[in-house]
């Protein structure tokens, strides 16, 4: 396992807090009102090319970095980006069998995290379970980062590729 | 580590409890800190340090983003021509009625002794960047401390309240919508004079509450804030539906935000209004007391007015301007 890709994870999510605050923000492209959840998904499509110690190491400190510059509780991100971190992990062989499956595990991950953010933050005392729209915020970006999930991965193949061979077990 | 099971755990699993239940602990701080301290340092670093990226990045995507926007728009653009200059000509008819109308409002709330929220010393500012997720209601301004701005002040826009200045650095400062549950505003139903308090839900409509209110509210009074904390006057927004107090007690209604909160792109933050200013301006202007035996005293600074239960008055010079 190379720590160069290690440092490329870490590199990517920060680039994708970026465009989710710039791009994707507010002014920005928000189809039907929600932004895809970029960090959740470059944590979950980045499984297969790094050691599950490591990978988890990288939700944690991505879930940092979004409380840091998001308006939550600290920690709360921190933690949910943790449990995707690993679920992904332990799901990076049925990943890599099939586009199809891909997709249904990003899908259901981003869900999952929505969920288990709303759950966090609830039981912090942030009221979120008591949002409108809920359910759009918690399903639109997982359909935005299926959609997206494709170029990623292809994108993510080209960037790891060069360094080693093979994807980590 | 050996489970109830006897199978052992491996090393990522023990380090996935580790650090879920460390964001467990750091969550649990930072509640009981209150965001502030070490949090808020740690936030004002990361932010800073993101900062110079996301302003880059804005740079480039505006224009882009507007061009798209123009594209896709390009298609109406011709019948929303047609149709702005006719609301032009209806405009201009309405402003003369206005005119008239905005000096007897003038005439009545001088009498009624509210307050317009004009002549406020303002920062423009452009908001760069917004929250990380769905659930976050800030935004972040390119102005900060050194163009005196400081945390709790009111942020505005054309159409109305915006939020609140929540967290602020040399050069930047984050700014909380009122759509964030986090934020309360104290208000006035323009129509009946009744203060309430308005809070956010995360999204949507905001939640307005009024104790023992004496009149009920309409769909589409006017609500403006009552200058507890913020300027008096600036418009929040209007009543969704009608409603009536809760057997007699609390009234519940839901407020549409004036400003379009999904679109705002410049602000102003208003520096020159502090709440405990005004409230001793207030008290220097009007304090009105109510004794056992039912006459009112009012003190305005200059002058004191004394009215007896019978109705009759007498007024004296005050200490302050003799």
């Amino acid at each position: 396992m190379s720590r160069s890709r290690v440092v490329t994870s870490l590199l990517a999510v920060v680039i994708m807090i970026v465009i989710q605050t710039t791009v994707f923000g507010a002014a920005g492209i928000q189809p039907l009102g929600v932004a895809p959840a970029l960090v959740t998904l470059i944590v979950i499509l980045v499984a297969p090319f790094i050691e599950t110690e490591y990978h988890v190491l990288l939700g944690f400190t991505a879930g940092i970095l979004v409380d840091l510059v998001g308006s939550g509780t600290l920690g709360l991100w921190a933690m949910t980006l943790t449990i995707i971190a690993y679920a992904s992990s332990r799901l990076r062989t049925r990943m890599a069998q099939s586009p199809i499956a891909m997709g249904a595990i990003v899908f259901g991950l981003t869900v999952a995290g929505q969920m288990i953010f709303v759950l966090m933050s609830t039981i912090f005392g942030q009221n979120t379970i008591a949002e409108p729209h809920l359910l759009q915020k918690i399903f639109l970006p997982a359909l935005w980062n299926l959609v997206l999930a494709y170029p990623a991965m292809w994108l993510l193949k080209r960037v790891f590729k060069p360094t080693e061979r093979g994807w980590a077990v | 580590m050996i489970p109830s099971s006897g199978r052992r755990l491996d090393r990522p699993t023990i380090l996935f409890i580790a650090l879920v239940i460390a964001g467990f602990i750091i969550a649990t701080f930072d509640v009981r800190s209150e965001s502030d301290g070490v949090t808020n340092v740690l936030r004002e670093g990361t932010q800073s340090v993101f900062t110079p990226f996301q302003k880059g990045v804005d740079l480039v995507v505006t224009p882009v983003v507007g061009f798209i926007d123009g594209i896709s728009n390009i298609a109406g653009l011709r019948d929303e021509n047609d149709r702005m200059r006719t609301q032009l000509r209806e405009a201009e008819a309405q402003l003369r009625e206005i005119t008239a109308l905005e000096e007897k409002v003038t005439q009545l709330e001088l009498i009624n002794g509210l307050e317009i929220a004009d002549d406020l010393i303002t920062v423009t500012a452009r908001i760069y960047a917004s929250g990380t997720s769905a659930f976050d209601n800030v935004r972040y301004i390119d102005k900060g401390a050194k163009d005196g701005i400081i945390a709790g002040q009111a942020v505005v826009d054309e159409d109305g309240l915006v939020g609140r200045v929540d967290l602020v650095s040399a050069n930047d400062a984050r700014i909380r919508l009122i759509t964030d549950p986090l934020v309360s505003v104290g208000v006035r139903v323009r129509s009946s004079n009744e203060t309430g308090i308005v809070s956010g839900r995360g999204d949507g409509p905001l939640r307005l509450e009024m104790f023992r209110p004496l009149s009920s509210v309409y769909e589409g009074d006017l609500v403006v804030t009552d200058g507890s904390r913020f300027p008096p006057g600036i418009v929040v927004g209007l009543i969704d539906e009608t409603a009536d107090a809760e057997v007699g007690f609390v009234l519940r209604a839901a407020v549409s935000p004036a400003a379009r909160l999904s679109q705002i792109d410049l602000v102003k933050i208003v520096v020159g209004w502090s709440p405990i200013e005004a409230a001793t301006d207030g008290d220097e202007e009007s304090t009105t007391t109510t004794t056992t035996d039912g006459s009112t005293t009012t003190t305005d600074g200059s002058s004191t007015t004394t009215t007896a239960t019978d109705g009759s008055t007498t007024t004296s010079a005050g200490e302050g301007e003799g």
